[in-house]
Parts: structure tokens; C-alpha cells; sequence
């Protein structure tokens, strides 16, 4: 409570003696730290959406033959973060959002229904990403639950920031059996993303949300479930950039009419509230087959 | 459209300049020609503004140009990035074995084509520190946490990264070779890249029949960049202020790990921007390049014409060096 208390003090200083000093946050205080965290991933202000978009390939390695571009890819995260505060634990949010991204024709750029699997011959149903929701699990807050300070990560360099940081996944992939850790099929990837914005957006509490900001996103892991590679040694990589929107109409063609068209709920974020459990590409194929092959009467 | 006469009046001018080598005479008539674009396009910012045109091919290369590079010859473009390594074997999670401070420079000779307009042609040095991960001190020996084995690191140290011959502003069949109007520009920032050069080619360090065998160079690198759009068409400055990057690869283990045929892939993945000044640089790669590689502080000649060098042909050099030098056996053990 001491920090809050400061905090205040230090604002009413500040205020003083505005006409001098402009108030910018500091990034080596735990309270702003949080709110610098709070711009990269949402708005400051609750409830207001923040768009973000990428745009690139996806790419195939497999050992002995020349990297392919599989697909194109577009995708949209669309986003809203929930305002706390906590006795102890001072300022916080929570985001909630839903995510929606397209496998292309790596030629035309037009939204796959079917692909031609390369490697086997086979004709599949392509599964977009749709997940309904991406959130946060629980709230992040200035201090966290053994009193630890947050720290921002961000780098500080010539009047920009950048926000980087890479996630190795490996844990019981839900379309395996029941004996990963002896046999294998565990979930295996590595998701890098960097956020890049202007300092003066970060660093200003006027600025509740950093519509300059640019994104790249790049992930390495098993082939996608849809495309029956089975245990097929390779794996697959992406290239992405991206953006924040500050509409959805700016969202290039064919993302916008296909998400007006089929997937209309996805143009706003989930409730502030929302409770339930993430969705994964991999369950969204369960899903999927499971309906297949019950309709299939397997 | 002032602007323009003007660079069709270098165009004439520098036509009649031989083509086949950047020539210092060259190079300072380029500079008096840009003074003259300059002054005609100072002229034409009273009357108008002081961007380039993008729908003149010319314009628009000179616009591409100034991202990466300068419009002014012999005038230095620095960029940095550093970042993360991962490695990825099948059955473990991907662990972090390095961390990178990189950085590249060079500079552009340019030239002119009757039929494709105005052409720059990079030439640079580059050098890519493989730190700990955990200190981010530059490291000497890595231990090999598959093989146990002690290595020497041999950093990225490639002189020269050239482009292979100059990038105009028209293809050989007329067709302007940027189109900016494809170019994806959201809130006046220019989003680039989301491809990847696929690479796949004799390895310098393998033998004869790699095409039987195996062994082959396998990688892919890719790269993005984000910049204001207005910065890009301001023709007011040489080169771009404001420029910031990704670059990652995915490829086969660096020769100096040791790791021969183990199955396994490395990812590196960075950020960066364009800097402006020598001092700008990471106190730990100026400190490295002033102690180890002093060259690396310019960039290559503008008409060098040497082959470029990778990882590998470096790599091979190195322990060509060594072997020679009877620090190690002359070949492989049998």
C-alpha cells in the first residue's frame, strides 16, 4: 500500500508543477511497469477493443529437400482487457479476446477450403484457426502473489520500444493417447513474438492505447493436425508481421469479408468476464474429426 | 513536376556515364546530380510537397532504397538486432542456448540504365555475437549439452554481403520493380516481409556427391520491417529514420557445435532498427568489433566484387586455418 500511497503523493507533486515537468511513467516502478504491460497487450481504458492483425507463411522443413511455402496466412485478434485492483497486490488487468486466422493459397492468396497434402496425395478439409477465447488465465497485477514486483522486459532503445519474447510449449497434446511421455506425440512448439512501439506512446498515461504499434510472430512446431502428416518426420515455421487496427474495416481482403460473412462474433471480444476455458487449434480438429467420423458412423 | 524533369535530367546525364563500375568520377557526379535533385526538389517544396512520387518507378525505387540503404553513394547505413537461439530435437522442449547481438553495415553505389532508370547495389560487412545466455558475455567455449563436448565458438564474421549486381527501378521488361501501391500500410506505418528466403544449396563443408549423400546447406531466413510511410516518401533525407525489424532462420546446427548429423534444428529469432550513429551500437559489439574485427567498422568498397561469404565459407577458412597451423589433425579421423 506504501507503493499507492507514493504514487499519489508523487502525482500531486507532479501536478504542481506541471507546467514545468510532463508526467510520464516510470518503467522501473512496479505500478507503471504494469501499465506499460497493460498498452502491449490491450487499452488502458476497460472495455475498449484493440485490433491486431498479421499477415505471412507458413513453410514446411523437412530433412533433404528445399523449404516449401505451404500457405499463406491473415489473421485478427481482437481484444478487451478488464481494469483490477487489489489490496495487496495493486493495479492489475485481465484480457479476454478471440482469435481468428486463415490458411491461403500460398499463389492467389485466396482462403483454402481444401488443401493437396504434398507429401501423401491426399485432398483434405482445411480447419482455420477460429478459437473462441483466447484469454488471459487469471490477472496480472503489480505485484504478484508472493509479493514480487512486476518487471517490464521491454527493451529501451533510440526513442523505441521493443517487447520480445519466445514461449517453448511441450505438454500432453489433447489429440494423443494417454502415454505421451513413453511413446511421444507431445505437443511440441516455440512461439516468438515482438511487439515494437514509439517510446513516447509507451511512456505518456494519456496514451491508452498504442495504435502504432507493429508485431512479428514467428512459431516452429509439428505439422498441423488437418494435414495427416501422422509421424512424418519435419516440422513447420512461420514468417509474420503485423499491426494494431484502429477498425476493423482496415483489415485487408479476404480476412474482412470472411469475417463478416462467416464469423461475425469474432468482430467484437469476449465478455470482460468470461470464464471459460481456452480453445486450441488442436481441440477445434478433435472436435472436427470426432464429429466426422460420428456422422461417419465410425 | 519539377521533381521529376529533374531526375529525368540525371538520368540523361548519368546514361552517359559508363555503366560497368562504380568509378569515383561516378560517384561524385552522382553527388553533384543528387545536390541538383535536391535543389530542384527544394524548389518544387514551395509549390508543393517534398515527397517522392511513387508512381514514378525511379521515385519509387529511391523510396525502397533509403529503407535499408542510402541515396546518397558511399554515405554508411548501420543496422542491429539482437535476440534469442532455440534449439529443436523431436522428444524435448526447445531450449534456449544462445542469445545474439548482430549488426550489419553498408553502403550503395548507384547507377543508371537507359531502359531500367536508377539502380543502387549494396555492399556490406556483417558480424553476429553467440552470448550466454544467461550473462550475455560473449562466448569464448560453449559446453555441448548433447554431446558434452567443449567447442570453440566461431562468431558470424561474413566480409562481404554483397548484392550480386544493382536493383533497378524498372525489370528487364520496363515493369516498375516497387509497387508501393501493394505494399500493406496500416496507420501510416509500412508493414514488410512475411516470406523467407528458402535456401538449399552445396555445402561449402561437404564433399562431392551431396546430392547422393546428404549434407546439403538447408536453411530459411526471413525477415520484416515496419516504417513510417511518410518517412519512406520524404526525399528530403537520403536514407529512412525510423526502421525497425525482425530477422529469424531456421537451419541446420553451426558446423562449430559439433553436433554432425544429430537430428535438430536451430531457430534464431531478433529485432532490431536502423541506427544512426557508430555510438549506438550495444557497448558489447563495439567493444568486440574495435577489439576482434576492426574492419567490420566500414563497410566493403562500393565497386567490390569479391564472392560473398556465409557461416560455412568462413567456418572452412577458420579450421582450414587451424589444420594448416597443426592445431588440429589435418582431416577427419577415420
Amino acid at each position: 500500500m506504501k507503493h499507492h500511497y507514493m504514487t499519489g503523493l508523487a502525482c500531486l507533486m507532479l501536478a504542481a508543477t506541471s507546467a514545468v515537468a510532463e508526467e510520464r511513467f516510470d518503467p522501473d516502478k512496479p505500478e507503471d511497469a504494469l501499465k506499460l504491460q497493460q498498452k502491449f497487450t490491450c487499452s488502458l481504458n476497460e472495455g475498449e477493443t484493440t485490433i491486431g492483425f498479421w499477415q505471412g507463411s507458413f513453410f514446411s522443413r523437412v530433412e533433404g529437400e528445399r523449404d516449401r511455402k505451404l500457405f499463406g496466412v491473415i489473421g485478427v485478434n481482437v481484444r478487451q482487457c478488464k481494469n483490477l485492483q487489489h489490496p495487496e497486490r495493486g493495479p492489475g488487468f485481465r484480457s479476454v479476446s478471440r482469435e481468428i486466422m486463415l490458411y491461403l493459397d500460398p499463389d492467389t492468396g485466396e482462403v483454402l477450403d481444401t488443401w493437396t497434402n504434398p507429401w501423401t496425395g491426399e485432398e483434405l478439409d482445411v480447419i482455420h484457426v477460429a478459437n473462441d477465447p483466447v484469454n488471459m488465465r487469471g490477472p496480472l497485477y503489480a505485484y504478484n502473489a508472493d509479493g514480487e514486483p512486476f518487471r517490464f522486459k521491454g527493451t529501451f532503445k533510440n526513442g523505441r520500444v521493443f517487447v520480445s519474447s519466445a514461449y517453448p510449449l511441450f505438454y500432453k497434446n489433447p489429440l494423443g493417447g494417454d502415454y505421451q511421455e513413453y511413446i511421444g506425440g507431445t505437443y511440441h512448439a516455440t512461439e516468438f513474438f515482438t511487439d515494437y512501439a514509439l517510446e513516447d506512446d509507451v511512456l505518456d498515461p494519456n496514451v491508452k492505447k498504442l495504435d502504432g504499434m507493429t508485431i512479428a510472430w514467428t512459431r516452429v512446431a509439428d505439422w498441423l493436425p488437418w494435414m495427416k502428416m501422422g509421424d512424418r518426420v519435419g516440422l513447420m515455421f512461420t514468417s509474420t508481421v503485423g499491426g494494431r487496427l484502429t477498425s476493423i474495416e482496415q483489415l485487408p481482403e479476404p480476412l474482412l469479408s470472411e469475417l463478416k460473412n462467416n464469423y461475425p462474433e469474432y468482430m467484437a471480444p469476449p465478455p470482460l468476464d468470461d470464464s471459460r476455458p481456452n480453445r486450441t487449434s488442436w481441440m477445434a480438429v478433435k472436435d472436427h474429426v470426432d464429429a466426422q467420423r460420428s456422422g461417419e458412423g465410425q | 513536376m519539377k521533381k521529376n524533369f529533374a531526375i529525368s535530367l540525371a538520368s540523361v546525364s548519368m546514361a552517359q556515364v559508363s555503366m560497368a563500375r562504380v568509378s569515383l568520377a561516378h560517384v561524385l557526379l552522382t553527388r553533384v546530380l543528387l545536390t541538383l535533385v535536391s535543389l530542384a526538389v527544394a524548389v518544387g517544396a514551395f509549390a508543393g510537397d517534398e515527397r517522392f512520387d511513387l508512381s514514378d518507378p525511379d521515385q519509387a525505387l529511391l523510396a525502397s532504397n533509403k529503407v535499408f540503404c542510402s541515396n546518397e553513394p558511399g554515405e554508411t547505413a548501420l543496422y542491429w538486432w539482437q535476440g534469442v537461439v532455440f534449439s529443436r530435437i523431436p522428444g524435448e522442449k526447445d531450449r534456449h542456448i544462445f542469445n545474439v547481438q548482430g549488426m550489419n553495415i553498408r553502403q550503395c553505389a548507384r547507377f543508371e540504365d537507359d531502359e531500367k532508370g536508377v539502380g543502387f547495389r549494396s555492399v556490406s560487412r556483417e558480424i553476429m555475437l553467440y552470448l550466454d545466455p544467461g550473462t550475455n558475455e560473449v562466448l569464448k567455449t560453449w559446453d555441448n549439452p548433447w554431446t558434452g563436448e567443449t567447442v570453440e565458438v566461431m562468431q558470424v564474421n561474413n566480409d562481404p554481403v554483397n548484392a550480386r549486381g544493382p536493383r533497378y527501378a524498372r525489370d528487364d521488361e520496363g515493369n516498375a520493380r516497387i509497387d508501393w501501391s501493394e505494399k500493406t500500410v496500416i496507420n501510416g506505418m509500412v508493414l514488410e516481409g512475411g516470406e523467407a528466403a528458402l535456401l538449399f544449396y552445396n555445402n561449402p563443408l561437404a564433399g562431392d556427391y551431396q546430392d547422393f549423400e546428404g549434407g546439403k546447406y538447408h536453411a530459411s531466413e526471413f525477415l520484416t520491417a515496419a516504417y513510417p510511410l511518410d518517412d519512406a516518401r520524404d526525399s528530403g533525407q537520403t536514407k529512412i529514420q525510423d526502421s525497425v525489424i525482425s530477422w529469424g532462420r531456421i537451419s541446420g546446427w553451426l558446423p562449430w557445435m559439433k553436433m554432425r548429423k544429430r537430428s535438430g534444428v536451430m531457430v534464431h529469432f531478433t529485432h532490431g532498427m536502423r541506427l544512426h550513429r557508430w555510438e549506438d551500437l550495444p557497448e558489447v559489439l563495439r567493444e568486440e568489433i574495435e577489439a576482434n574485427y576492426p574492419m567490420y567498422r566500414e563497410p566493403p568498397p562500393l565497386d567490390d566484387d569479391r564472392p560473398n561469404d556465409t557461416s560455412w565459407t568462413v567456418f572452412k577458412r577458420w579450421i582450414d586455418g587451424k589444420r594448416a597451423a597443426g592445431e588440429l589433425p589435418e582431416q577427419s579421423p577415420r
